[in-house]
């Protein structure tokens, strides 16, 4: 069974750190002071606005021990990354869940983070969030309803997101748990302990800036790792700056997803608001929901 | 030396232990089926199982093969193309599977990469290639056949250049280029490998004996989780790779960790990696390959070369998949050579 940590209650304490790429200090201010107008207290790591010169937020050493505080600072109570990049898979075998398992807490982040949640749910057995990082918060995000949803997460609001149909949907209901990520994450845990098994599970996919022919031969890893076989559903998020090569693929993502699970006759969306830009609504990794497809609208509810 | 102390010190404490391990993960022997080699008048086939490629990009192949007193099968891909393809996942796989049950063809060489193989390599059947074996040649997106032979058929393959790359005018090719391609025959031929090769400072010392596998980098990742994805226990790995941004290099080599290539391997072996795409200036990665593959492989104590001639370049060696290999890294020299 999959542990829920405590949700939310005012008073309670995130603490912010960058497991991944670096991130400017100034960035991340309209997310602390959001955090703070929600009523909890915020705790900053150091590896946010770093000394750090290099791609990463600091040493592998570095984000460890900071990443590794916070799961075992009992006084934090949800732990949201700063935003991705690179870098959880350079330290996810280094951590240590045991405290943690004992009292679970929210983990909150996505594209990098995909290998967080993969991990989390597989191995950990605890259910995490797939929602905006801090960047999501500036520009007015911090209003919108996508931040909105996680302010609701954190909380405990059961979430209920509807969007409307769009014609590559295909159509049905089905209850399952929900797990996902980006794309090229989730191929690149295949053959790992962190990878998903997805079987009787509603799985969502995002990505962004890939090549269609890669966005094709990760698929079709999905597809040979039996990823796809034997899902609940399948939700397709949006696939931003996708390139194309000189020679064209032929093929849009949209054709290229429903050519490899055309064998299997599960619901499937499209454009749900799950991606790298604005429209990105937090999930709940692990929990049971309901996804109904028709040809009027689509809904993804939390049971 | 604190470190390997300790590590002896465990070492012996664990012994028994560490022996009962041993035998219990033991595998079966690797009874690798080797493909006859070449004789004078065998028919060599050209297929397009990836990206497309046309008469003339394979011209220079035909010609260059035949001087060798080898006749060419062309097969019904080349020529053809369904965009970024060299025909449709149909056309593909009903050529390569013609050619793999085709008797009296000795071996198959594929035109060009690109990306394809992974689409048809679950509808081909290798039942007529197991009981007549034969070469399977390429390398880059052919890394998909390179896999999924030596793991489920168990068959050897010859990781080499293609059709496109041999030289339009042998007059005046590279000496480089004319070496790498004449390697291909040598191997096709039955000529054990022998490759002494230069030295580099961030090597690890080291002597290794196993099976070679290997190939492109961002397709051993792509097989992870599947039925082609290798067992690199005891063998010595050869990875390469092109167009890459250092980051994912170093994901890519953080997937073969996670899923278990790196940790039992005898040696490792590291081509090239061209054209690798530059970092956001702003954000550096930090890290050069050899840096790379070093945080990798911290805890592993096995043989490791750099700057092997194998990739994306004219100095392509062949190699062969799925043959015992010795690979030597000494200070002032390296070499890989076939044993049996």
């Amino acid at each position: 069974m999959i542990k829920i940590p405590p949700y939310l209650k005012k008073g309670d304490t995130i603490g912010i750190t960058c497991p991944a790429g670096y991130m400017e200090a100034k960035k991340v201010q309209t997310c602390i002071h959001t955090l703070q107008s929600w009523g909890y207290e915020v705790m900053v790591g150091k590896t946010i606005g770093s000394k750090s010169t290099t791609y990463f937020s600091g040493t592998d050493e570095e984000r460890l021990d900071e990443f590794q505080a916070m799961l075992d600072n009992k006084s934090i109570n949800a732990i949201l990354c700063g935003r991705g990049g690179y870098g959880v898979s350079r330290i996810i075998d280094s951590l240590d869940f045991k405290q943690f398992k004992k009292q679970p807490k929210w983990i909150i982040g996505f594209s990098d983070i995909t290998v967080l949640h993969g991990h989390l749910h597989q191995q950990i057995k605890v259910a995490s969030l797939h929602a905006p990082m801090a960047n999501a918060f500036n520009g007015g995000g911090a209003n919108k309803v996508y931040v909105q949803s996680l302010k609701n997460a954190l909380k405990g609001i059961k979430s209920n997101y509807k969007t409307e149909s769009y014609s590559f949907n295909r159509t049905g209901k089905c209850i399952g748990e929900l797990i996902g990520g980006n794309l090229a994450l989730i191929a690149h845990l295949c053959g790992s302990k962190s990878t998903y098994i997805t079987k009787d599970k509603i799985l969502f996919i995002e990505d962004i800036g890939e090549y269609i022919y890669n966005i094709d031969r990760m698929m079709i890893q999905l597809k040979r790792a039996g990823i796809l076989d034997n899902l609940s559903g399948l939700i397709i998020g949006k696939f931003s700056d996708t390139k194309n090569t000189e020679r064209p693929f032929g093929q849009s993502f949209e054709e290229i997803i429903l050519q490899h699970i055309s064998a299997y006759d599960y619901p499937v969306c499209f454009n749900f608001p799950v991606s790298h830009e604005e429209e990105n609504v937090a999930l709940k990794i692990g929990l049971m929901h309901t996804l109904s497809v028709t040809n009027k609208m689509v809904s993804l509810k939390e049971q | 030396m604190q470190r390997k102390s300790f590590l002896q010190l465990a070492g012996l404490s664990l012994l028994p232990l560490s022996g009962f391990s041993n035998s219990s993960v033991s595998r079966r022997p690797h009874r690798i089926t080797i493909p006859p080699y070449l004789q004078k008048g065998d028919t060599i086939g050209i297929v397009c199982p990836s990206g497309f490629s046309t008469m003339e990009d394979i011209q220079s192949s035909i010609t260059q093969i035949e001087s060798w007193g080898y006749k060419i099968h062309i097969g019904n891909t080349v020529g053809k193309r369904d965009n970024t393809f060299g025909g449709t996942d149909e056309e593909r796989r009903s050529d390569f599977q013609s050619m793999l049950d085709d008797t009296s063809i000795k071996a198959i060489l594929c035109a060009t990469g690109g990306y394809g193989a992974v689409r048809i390599i679950d509808l081909l059947d290798f039942k007529s290639f197991k009981k007549n074996p034969k070469w399977v040649v390429g390398f880059s997106d052919i890394t998909v056949l390179h896999s999924h032979i030596h793991q489920v058929y168990r068959t050897a393959t010859l990781h080499s250049k293609m059709s496109g790359s041999f030289p339009k005018d042998w007059s005046i090719a590279d000496p480089i280029q004319i070496e790498t391609i004449n390697s291909i025959k040598k191997a096709l031929e039955g000529e054990k490998i022998q490759y002494p090769i230069v030295p580099n400072l961030n090597n690890k010392i080291g002597e290794a004996e196993g099976v070679l596998v290997g190939g492109n980098l961002k397709i051993l990742e792509n097989m992870s989780g599947s039925i082609s994805s290798i067992d690199t226990a005891g063998k010595i790995l050869f990875v390469e790779d092109v167009g890459e941004p250092l980051y994912n290099i170093d994901r890519m080599f953080c997937n073969l960790n996670r899923s278990g290539k790196l940790n039992q391997l005898k040696g490792l072996i590291v081509g090239s990696f061209t054209n690798i795409k530059p970092d956001n200036l702003d954000a550096p990665f930090g890290r050069d390959i050899y840096q790379i593959v070093k945080e990798r492989t911290a805890g592993f104590d096995y043989p490791i070369c750099f700057d092997f001639p194998v990739g994306h370049q004219k100095n392509n060696f062949a190699l062969k998949c799925g043959i015992k290999h010795r690979l030597d890294v000494k200070i002032d020299a390296v070499s890989l050579n076939e044993i049996s």
